[in-house]
């Protein structure tokens, strides 16, 4: 408990939290803002209507969850990543190690505290995407009667958690591809080469690739309303979502077990 | 603290080939050895950093193997370069450290940033900090729990001279409090005046044992300095007194090393008046660094170290 809660004290501090929230919420404002202004100046309907789809309630709650759960899986990596590659390169796994820190709680409770983080800055992103998209409305003179949709409303914390889930089995794997590579950087760098390369991959390979972590990620939160987030690997032939979600538990313990084992092994040199 | 037979190879490349020492509790152990003898390598070990190919390690006169990680529990460290969390400040991050292993007591974090002399910058992110304020709270770090026995590896890097007199007055007071203090250094100069007891290492290996004061048994020296014309005139005028004189320094003046009691200097001294010869410097002590040069195969390097002395 006390790694766990020393691991959330240290990640509100780090400014890779800050940057990657900015992030989310920053591209998430920009794209609300421009689809606002968009349809406010369009002289074609089609396009007007489209445009107006993000700043219109019910819909646009479907629409921001689905941007925050695809991109937000790519952030979860770097993010993931870049916790578990400063561990060894700044040297403070060593010296929690040189304290008698068992290696297992203290990989595991670093994790548990990024499960929090994430779920903190999916929360944070949504509240902000739907006050961003309120401002669209307003702009683009759209009625935001549907704000309140009972239905919308009703399954929002499912798909919500759906989504965490699926984001964190994201961050588990930069987690591990970072702990193996004892590299923020190579953490970094491998993670989102993995991110595109699976997308890529889903082109030549599908019957493949829909069982690999960012495929699952996005089809168990395919439940028809978000259309699977934004992102790569569209072309995937997607599970169903049920399945998927035991493939992506199986992904984030997979990950885990790596991480653990591999710190267990590791011989500490840096 | 004790090692037996204590084997280490990274690849083909052997760090630690049968290592054996014997750290007797409250006392200053310096752990002496020239870059690359495997002093870092006997720190990771001993933290449960690496393991072991073969051999033992006793801490605090129980078995430390792999597992028994809460023997760390008693263990102060600080190994290699201090390693901390950039964005944090430094009390922040010997909270975070505090988090790992065993428990530290209610404000024990501002105690010892008190004593390290970091209280003033203890808000301050760590980013900030110069090497020797890094250096000072990774020996706080060490000092968290309370440990029995701390280990520290080079821990005069980056410190200033106040800093380095501190430092040594701390570890001073903390072996005549009865905790076994384990410092690996390749400053001679520093051990001398720290340790208690002494190890010197060399290719993996032991070479030396024991109290410094056995140890230093043998190594007075007595320094002359004159005028390089002076040199041989010198030289023979002390002729007998010792089986060898050497001599060092380019410049105006020279450097004689006479390898006697530093008791006698006042022999040497008169030695040089008779034959009308009056030094420009004398000085008398003991020194570890002959014995240092020859047990780890030095020797190559020691008229550039005399050189370095005399000027």
């Amino acid at each position: 408990m006390r790694i766990f809660v020393s691991g959330l004290r240290k990640l509100v501090g780090r400014p890779a939290s800050f940057v990657s929230v900015g992030l989310l919420v920053g591209l998430l404002g920009l794209i609300i803002i421009a689809s606002a202004t968009v349809a406010q100046r369009s002289e074609s309907p089609n396009a007007g209507a489209r445009a107006l789809a993000l700043v219109t309630f019910p819909g646009a709650y479907d629409l921001i969850l689905s941007f925050m759960l695809g991109f937000g899986g790519l952030v979860a990596v770097i993010y993931g990543a870049a916790i578990a590659g400063s561990e060894w390169g700044w040297g403070t796994l060593k010296n929690a190690v040189a304290r008698g820190e068992s290696r297992t709680r203290y990989v595991l409770g670093t994790f548990a505290a990024i499960v929090v983080m994430v779920a903190a800055g999916l929360a944070l992103t949504f509240v902000l995407g739907v006050g961003i998209a309120l401002v669209g409305a307003s702009l683009a003179g759209v009625s935001t009667a549907g704000l309140t949709d009972a239905d919308t409303l009703a399954r929002l914390p499912a798909l919500a958690a759906r989504g965490w889930f699926s984001v964190v089995e994201q961050a588990a794997l930069g987690f591990a591809i970072a702990t193996l590579a004892r590299s923020q950087l190579a953490g970094i760098g491998a993670g989102i080469a993995f991110y595109f390369g699976e997308g890529f991959a889903s082109i030549f390979l599908p019957d493949i690739i829909k069982y690999m972590p960012f495929s699952v990620a996005r089809a168990a939160v395919d439940t028809g309303a978000t259309g699977g987030g934004i992102g790569g690997g569209g072309l995937t032939q997607a599970l169903a979502p049920d399945t998927a979600l035991l493939l992506v538990a199986a992904w984030l313990v997979g990950s885990l077990v790596v991480a653990v084992g591999f710190t267990e092994r590791a011989e500490i040199t840096g | 603290m004790a090692t037996r037979g204590l084997r280490k190879s990274y690849g083909s490349r052997l760090a630690l080939d049968g290592l054996d020492l014997s750290v007797p509790s409250g006392v200053v152990y310096g752990f002496l050895g020239p870059n690359g003898a495997g002093k870092t390598t006997t720190m990771r070990l001993l933290t449960g950093l690496l393991h072991p190919d073969a051999g033992s390690i006793e801490l605090l006169g129980q078995p430390f193997r792999r597992g028994d990680r809460r023997r760390l529990f008693e263990v102060g460290a600080l190994v290699e370069s201090p390693s901390f969390y950039p964005y944090l400040s430094g009390r922040q991050n010997l909270r975070a450290l505090a988090a790992a292993g065993a428990s530290v007591s209610a404000g024990r974090i501002d105690e010892l940033l008190e004593l390290v002399g970091l209280r003033e910058r203890a808000k301050d992110k760590v980013s900030g900090y110069s090497l020797g304020m890094k250096q000072r709270l990774g020996i706080a770090g060490a000092l968290l729990s309370d440990p029995k026995l701390l280990l520290l590896d080079e821990p005069a890097n980056g410190l200033d001279p106040a800093g380095i007199v501190a430092m040594r007055e701390t570890l001073r007071r903390l072996a005549a409090a009865g905790k076994t203090v384990f410092v690996s250094s390749h400053l001679l100069a520093e051990v001398q005046v720290l340790a208690d007891v002494i190890g010197i290492i060399a290719a993996g290996r032991l070479v030396r044992e024991g109290s410094l004061e056995a140890l230093l048994t043998d190594q007075g020296v007595v320094r002359v300095r004159v005028g390089r014309e002076q040199a041989d005139a010198t030289r023979a005028a002390l002729d007998g007194i010792a089986p060898e004189i050497a001599v060092a320094g380019g410049g105006v003046e020279v450097w004689l090393t006479v390898h006697v009691e530093p008791s006698r200097a006042a022999e040497v001294n008169r030695r040089l008046a008779e034959a009308g010869i009056y030094a420009s410097g004398l000085e008398a002590g003991t020194d570890l660094e002959p014995l240092f040069l020859e047990l780890t195969g030095g020797g190559a390097s020691a008229e550039g170290t005399m050189q370095g002395i005399a000027r």
